[in-house]
């Protein structure tokens, strides 16, 4: 797109892009970090996790600031209105993130504590790599104004649910196995529930990103494979 | 989808968006000329019934001179003509038998300055009225206070109704200029810029109006305010060096406008 007239109306949204690109940054690293230190039962870095979480709450307040300014200064239309808006609504959901992130660290003392066997967050592990991917891929995406990239983000997400789903057995079954392992599978279970609400995070992203760039909405049905509301202990 | 808009989309010169609205006005293939130059380069379009239309594009896109033809004010000026046709409830304006006093009745227009007769408030109303019909005093009380409530004006001087026109404020003086339109019981009602020169309280009123006005009226406005296009039309029409490149719901062209130069004329990109 061409530039502005004014140049400092292109530095503003400059600015607000280059928030929703660090935000993204900080969100992959929070994900991949509160994974890590789960799965090594890291305390150091589950707490650097936590204290991440901080910076994103901040750098979200900075960006609705600017573009509640942006608003009222320039009176943004068509792309640029978009583009405003859309930033708003990507920042909540990256906050969400890190707010996730920051839980699935914070349980990392609790799994840490019982005697959780490496092997059962192997599944996990698999599930976490499968969100990071999202979650960098879809600014990404969107920096780099690829739409249909973004539409087929969500069928990406379904293959989460299914992991999902998949991980939600597999846990049930080492608890049923031994009572013993209620304590830390438990806490993998939520775990695992945070990192799907990532995903689902991550496809709000998706979506937006895709009205940002084309003006048009994506269809609202996406199949949803979370079938652990059926999952029974056998 | 009319035949009209049919061949328009053929045509791919503009975009169509939305149900078409019945049409109180027709533009077809309009082609406008100042002595040799070529103003308007074959515009086609409809004006909704009822309907408030915004015309918006830079300065010398000929967005106002498709305004001067919808009452033929050019016909004033030598070596200004108009080819291709302008249909008023499906009748040919540019026709040579049309009368241009009756046109001018049935399709009224207020311009960018305040331009009130020098003569007092209610003859500034009543002078209309008088060129196409003759009242009995008590009659044309009625309508002149009809008028100044249809402009939103009347509670400010009706105690002063023999007080000069150009005694009023800016905004009273626009509203005026409604009210001496409204008058005459026009159909459509032209509005060249008709708050550029106002402030934002007057601006506010006149936007008001506007919206009160289009349950009688079809109403076209021209203006460089984007936000004011966007605020008070009900369709869009982005004009530029002379051809019309998108017309489309209002909502639509200011949030997800499909030609490029729309696009970079309404985001301030234009270079």
């Amino acid at each position: 797109m061409p530039e502005h007239i004014v140049t400092s109306f292109d530095d503003e949204l400059n600015e607000i892009d280059g928030l929703i690109r660090s935000m993204g940054d900080t969100a992959s690293a929070m994900v991949g970090q509160a994974t890590r230190a789960l799965i090594e039962s890291d305390d150091i870095l589950s707490r650097h996790v936590i204290s991440e979480d901080m910076v994103m709450d901040a750098r979200q307040r900075e960006l609705d600031d600017k573009a509640i300014t942006l608003i009222a200064r320039r009176q943004p239309m068509a792309a640029d209105l978009r583009a405003v808006v859309g930033a708003i609504r990507m920042a909540a959901d990256l906050e969400r993130i890190g707010d996730l992130a920051k839980n699935i660290a914070k349980r990392v003392g609790a799994v840490g504590e019982t005697v959780a066997p490496r092997h059962y967050s192997h599944s996990i592990e698999t599930m976490a790599e499968m969100v990071l991917e999202q979650v960098a891929g879809v600014i990404e995406r969107y920096q780099d104004r690829a739409p249909e990239a973004l539409r087929e983000m969500r069928a990406d997400d379904e293959k989460i649910d299914i992991q999902y789903t998949a991980i939600f057995r597999e846990l049930l079954t080492y608890m049923m196995e031994d009572p013993r392992n209620i304590t830390a599978c438990t806490h993998l279970l939520f775990c695992a529930k945070n990192l799907e609400r990532i995903g689902d995070h991550v496809t709000n992203i998706a979506e937006n990103a895709y009205y940002v760039i084309t003006g048009s909405q994506l269809p609202p049905y996406r199949p949803k494979q979370d079938e652990t509301m059926s999952v029974l202990a056998e | 989808m009319n035949d009209l808009a049919h061949s328009r989309l053929l045509e791919g010169r503009v975009t169509m968006t939305g149900i078409e609205p019945a049409a109180k006005m027709e533009i077809r293939n309009l082609r406008f000329y100042y002595a040799e130059t070529l103003a308007l380069k074959g515009i086609t379009l409809a004006l909704g019934e009822r309907k408030v239309t915004a015309f918006i594009g830079p300065s010398g896109c000929g967005k106002s001179t498709l305004l001067r033809v919808f009452n033929r004010i050019y016909d004033l000026y030598p070596n200004q003509r108009a080819e291709g046709e302008v249909l008023l409830d499906g009748k040919d304006i540019l026709d040579r038998s049309q009368d241009v006093n009756l046109l001018r009745a049935r399709v009224g227009m207020v311009f960018q300055k305040p331009t009130p007769f020098p003569m007092s408030i209610y003859e500034n109303i009543a002078f209309g009225i008088r060129l196409h019909k003759r009242l009995a005093k008590a009659e044309m009380d009625g309508r002149v206070e009809e008028a100044l409530r249809r402009a939103a004006l009347w509670s400010e001087v009706k105690d002063k109704l023999h007080a000069s026109g150009l005694s009023l404020s800016g905004g009273q003086q626009q509203r005026l200029c409604i009210a001496r339109t409204v008058a005459v019981k026009p159909e459509v009602i032209l509005l060249d810029e008709p708050a550029s020169a106002l402030d934002p309280i007057s601006t506010s009123k006149i936007e008001e109006l506007i919206d009160e006005l289009k349950a009688e009226y079809t109403i076209v406005i021209v203006t460089h305010n984007m936000q004011q296009a966007a605020r008070v039309s009900d369709q869009t029409a982005f004009m530029y060096l002379g051809e019309l490149i998108e017309f489309g719901d209002t909502e639509q062209i200011f949030t997800a406008p499909r030609d490029k130069r729309t696009q970079d004329y309404i985001t301030g990109r234009f270079g």
